[in-house]
């Protein structure tokens, strides 16, 4: 019992805290150096005094890059936005096939459900490259290359079966009875999904959106293919600072910092949905 | 076999402070060589953490446990020598369900024939002998229980600790097994303690029941005592089936006697009763004291449907059971729960009297539920029977 | 004809067949208590009336009308669950609502009828509340005031008192019919406790092995089971039932039972001479101290004292086990056991059933 009351009150918050360092240190450099020039970064030893400037998000915003070897065009702000859309766009369009979807794979037993199921999955095991090549080869002659519609129809690889198998669990987790409550009570079938269903499948729901939205976001091969300048997101446009001039740290560092935000902001906003999540499951006593 | 006692043991949950969740508080109780006692309680009451802190599965916060005697705090579970169903069943599933009762006994180097033997005659009596060269996923949770319960009790321990051991067997099975059971545990005079929610199965199998809730023992007694004697509201509404009748009531004096005012859940007054004064019951008012106001238990058994009672009501349910009939009573706007051996014609809606003799009436503080009169006996404080 | 009618319904999930053959007629305003061993279907039942599930084959009448081509929402059946399955996201005011809302009426009318039945079912304090802040009798309450609200015409109940303490239990049991009656729907109740059927039961209905083995009011099936199987379903403890072969004797029907010679009090009808089991209620066996004649003496093994009444476990000279009860107060005589008593048998009352077949076999008129 004495060894139980050291190991909690000592050893314990000094290991989580050691933990906590390892895995934030990066992310905590990355800010301190977006906040710093090229030549603060690169000297050597590195210190972690230095005169903050703002010049690197002042030029992301701008969207000019100032190199040693003259002024650049950075659409950096536009791919910002493209990364919105293209996420956003992508997650909506998969809520919108993956929640029937996964409600018709928990509740219905009916042939080769569970093959179609897995092979949804199964999209997640290819590598992207595999598929990417020739799938370029397509979108051109439909046309649909360099265009947000066709990047989204790509991204349902990464955000549908996420959506599908983790709504899928959480559709099971509900009793069915309080559905057949409902429909003998008189409302049919699409008003039960709506009224009953979903709402209670909506931490699951909230939590997939969530995960596959971040997914969207820091995907990066297939926009590098198959989307021009004009609809890049931010993963690919962060390669315009690897530049003839050398590397832009502190714009890459301040690039990362504005790209988190977005998804940091609805993770936040999403936990209280999912914390809400847990204290819901009471059907029984 | 051997003697029981827990000295004051406690289980605290995480940490020691304020904080620490008190699962099992305080707890004392001395169990006789080849006694056979029930843990009973509802569920989180602490029951199940005292019987694995018996078994050595759970650490002793603090108290002592002794067992023949001997301190066995410290000692692993495997070093106590006690036999443990388990709530579980915890069968091993490649063994079949033979090797499975047999298992302890061959670890402790028995010669074949005697093995053979005793799994015999235990599974006999727990009536799963077809079972024996079956694997445990192939037979269903009340046979699996069985089997474990055979295979604590083949074993030779110095006490047997039994985790819901009957709460899954076949109704049609319980009844006699519980009644084999006890046959074999007296016989053997294997000390026993089992735990369960049941209160069924406490009455029947126990020689004397320790209720507990939130991890506080509320009486350790023989089950005649625990109906006749609760020595709390709690004890009093837990045991017995029906439930006892309790309702809230006010005492007036008039002369001599006592008039007990039961009333109904709106607090209006339903029906009273003079119970003996100062002559006859001296006893009795001195306990009430001041008392203006206290709990009416009425076990449900001892009121007395027929023509000659005091209190008049009408009938609003009459439900023959087989053996017993279960009689809904309206009295002035309560309802009571009276039970008769046998069929009784009392249809619905017709008028009855009952008579409530004085041993079926207990008296409880209305605020702290403690027992203060079971009949004209003065209720002795404490949770252990005399 | 009547109100309620299930007709040779039939119902498979992939190879098991849970119901065979299932038909049942019940009366406006009649309330019958479905009872059999877990397992045995009674819920899938339910779900068939109530439209879950489509039967296999077979039909189900309401009024008269078949319904098995109507959802659920269009058969005017109220159902309460064993699980209860409220709606978790909606205060209890919105579950008790929903039948009403979903036909479509006014709000102040949806309000004067939630309260009505709320105060009926003495919840109306909680109304506002989410489900999981209830407590398991609110929410079991507020289960039921959703199905009775719309007063429907017929009312299935799903076990509704399983989940609930002993307290509750038997207060609902007093309360239950009496509300029932007020609603005058027609009412099939499931339970697998043989006390709850025959205490809310007019009639009992046992399914058992995929079919109604007998439908009946409940003192006529603990009096006379159709089959052996019903003996045993029926009774705490279960009925003694012994192999015997009867044969006839002047006075009766006499068997070799416990190492006697027992004699039956009835004709030998055409059981003389059949391979038979007979069935003694634990409460037809008397046990006391003092021998007495046409006491059989027997081994007084344990004494397991019941709720009300007290088991003993009896061995007799042929070894075979017998259960006895009697009332508490007797039954504190007894001790620990493990001494000699004698037995009478009540044998007007013991009940023969063929040993191949399990039928019943009734003493002959």
């Amino acid at each position: 019992m004495t060894e139980a009351t050291l190991w909690s009150r000592l050893l314990r918050p000094v290991l989580l805290t050691l933990v906590a360092l390892f895995f934030l240190f990066p992310i905590f450099w990355v800010f301190l150096m977006s906040f710093q020039t090229n030549e603060q970064i690169l000297r050597i030893p590195p210190s972690l005094f230095f005169s903050p400037t703002l010049d690197n998000y002042w030029g992301l915003v701008s969207g000019k890059l100032v190199t040693a070897a003259g002024t650049l065009e950075l659409p950096f702000m536009r791919n910002l936005w493209n990364s919105v859309v293209l996420s956003t766009g992508a997650v909506l369009l998969s809520l919108l096939l993956g929640v029937p979807a996964a409600y018709a794979f928990a509740r219905f037993k009916f042939r080769l459900g569970e093959d179609i199921a897995f092979t949804l999955l199964s999209f997640r095991f290819a590598p992207p490259l595999l598929v990417l090549l020739p799938l370029n080869l397509y979108f051109q002659t439909l046309g649909l290359n360099d265009t947000y519609i066709g990047l989204i129809w790509v991204y349902q690889l990464i955000t549908l079966p996420l959506i599908l198998w983790i709504v899928r669990g959480y559709f099971e987790d509900i009793s069915p009875d309080v559905e057949h409550a409902y429909r003998v009570d008189g409302h049919g079938w699409l008003k039960t999904f709506l009224k009953i269903s979903i709402p209670l499948a909506r931490p699951g729901i909230a939590a997939a959106a969530l995960l596959s939205f971040i997914f969207a976001w820091n995907n990066f091969v297939f926009a590098l293919i198959l989307g021009s300048s004009s609809i890049q997101p931010v993963t690919v446009g962060a390669l315009a600072f690897v530049t003839a001039s050398g590397i832009q740290y502190g714009q890459i560092a301040a690039a990362v910092v504005l790209s988190i935000l977005p998804t940091l902001t609805l993770a936040l906003y999403a936990q209280r949905y999912l914390v809400e999540g847990l204290s819901l499951g009471a059907v029984k006593g | 076999m051997a003697a029981l006692e827990l000295d004051r043991v406690s289980k605290i949950y995480g940490s020691r402070g304020q904080h620490g969740l008190r699962a099992v508080d305080a707890v004392s109780m001395a169990i006789k060589d080849g006694e056979i006692i029930g843990l009973l309680g509802s569920s989180g009451c602490g029951k199940t953490s005292t019987l694995r802190m018996i078994a050595g599965f759970e650490s002793v916060t603090e108290g002592e446990i002794r067992l023949g005697g001997k301190v066995v705090n410290q000692l692993p579970p495997a070093r106590r020598n006690v036999a443990m169903a388990f709530e579980g069943y915890a069968l091993y599933p490649p063994l079949t369900v033979r090797d499975n009762i047999a298992f302890s006994l061959l670890r402790d180097k028995r010669s074949k024939a005697e093995v053979e033997t005793k799994v015999q005659e235990i599974a006999e009596l727990l009536a799963i002998t077809d079972l024996l060269g079956r694997y445990p996923p192939t037979i269903s949770g009340g046979q699996a229980q069985r089997t474990s319960l055979a295979r604590a009790l083949v074993r030779q321990a110095d006490l047997y600790l039994l985790d819901e051991p009957m709460s899954q067997l076949e109704p049609q099975l319980r009844a006699i097994l519980r009644a084999r059971i006890k046959d074999f545990l007296i016989q053997r005079r294997m000390t026993t303690v089992f735990v369960t929610h049941d209160q069924t199965e406490a009455l029947a199998l126990a020689d004397r029941i320790a209720v507990m809730e939130a991890g506080v023992l509320q009486q350790f007694a023989t089950p005649q005592a625990l109906k006749d004697r609760p020595a709390n509201l709690f004890v009093a509404s837990f045991i017995g089936e029906p439930p006892m009748n309790i309702f809230a009531a006010r005492i007036a004096r008039e002369g001599g006697s006592l008039r007990l005012t039961a009333l109904t859940e709106d607090g209006a007054d339903a029906f009273s009763l003079s119970l003996p004064g100062a002559e006859t019951g001296g006893q009795l008012a001195t306990t009430l004291g001041g008392r203006s106001t206290v709990r009416l238990g009425i076990r449900p058994h001892l009121v007395e449907v027929g023509a000659s009672g005091e209190l008049a009501g009408t009938v609003i349910s009459n439900q023959w059971l087989g053996d017993q009939t279960h009689i809904g009573v309206e009295l002035g706007g309560a309802t009571l729960i009276a039970v008769a051996d046998g069929a009784l014609a009392a249809p619905v809606q017709s008028a009855v009297r009952l008579a409530l003799p004085i041993e079926a009436l207990h008296l409880f503080d209305a605020d702290t539920g403690v027992a203060l009169m079971h009949g004209l006996e003065v209720a002795t404080p404490g949770v252990q029977a005399a | 004809m009547s109100y309620l009618s299930i007709e040779q319904v039939r119902k498979s999930f992939g190879k098991t067949t849970v119901l065979e053959d299932v038909s049942l007629g019940v009366e406006r305003g009649e309330m019958v208590a479905i009872f059999g061993p877990s397992g045995t279907g009674k819920t899938v039942l339910l779900r068939l009336i109530s439209g879950v599930f489509g039967p296999d084959a077979g039909d189900v009448l309401i009024g008269g009308h078949s319904v098995i081509a109507r959802g659920p929402e269009e058969r005017d059946v109220g159902m309460a669950f064993q699980n209860f399955a409220l709606y978790p996201h909606l205060p209890a005011f919105e579950n008790i609502a929903s039948p009403l809302r979903a036909r479509g009426l006014a709000g102040a009318e949806i309000e004067r009828r939630v309260r009505a039945t709320a105060e009926l079912l003495k919840i109306d304090h909680v109304l506002h509340h989410l489900p999981r802040e209830l407590s398991n009798g609110q929410k079991q309450r507020t289960a039921l005031g959703r199905a009775l609200v719309r007063e429907p015409k017929v009312l299935l109940l799903d076990d509704p008192l399983r989940n609930v303490d002993a307290k509750l239990r038997y207060e609902m049991r007093v309360e239950l019919p009496r509300l029932l009656k007020r609603f005058e729907s027609t009412v099939l109740y499931v339970t697998q406790d043989y006390k709850e059927a025959m205490a809310l039961g007019e009639r009992v209905a046992v399914l058992n092995q995929g079919r109604f083995q007998q439908v009946d009011r409940p003192a006529a099936i603990y009096t006379r089971p159709g089959r052996v199987e019903i003996a045993r379903l029926f009774g705490d403890p279960t009925i003694n039932l012994y192999p015997c072969r009867p044969a006839a004797e002047a006075d009766g029907l006499a068997i070799e039972l416990f190492g006697s010679r027992l004699v039956l009090p009835r004709a030998a009808g055409e059981t003389a001479g059949r391979p038979c089991l007979i069935g003694l209620r634990p409460e037809d066996v008397q046990i006391q101290l003092e021998p007495a004649p046409g006491a059989i003496p027997v081994e007084l093994d344990a004494v397991t004292p019941l709720n009300v009444r007290t088991v003993l476990f009896l061995r007799a000279a042929d070894r075979s086990e017998i259960l006895a009860t009697c009332s508490e107060s007797v039954g504190a005589r007894f001790g620990r056991g493990h001494r000699q008593v004698f037995m009478r048998l009540d044998l007007a009352k013991a009940l023969l059933f063929d040993q191949a077949s399990g039928q019943h076999l009734p003493a002959a008129a």
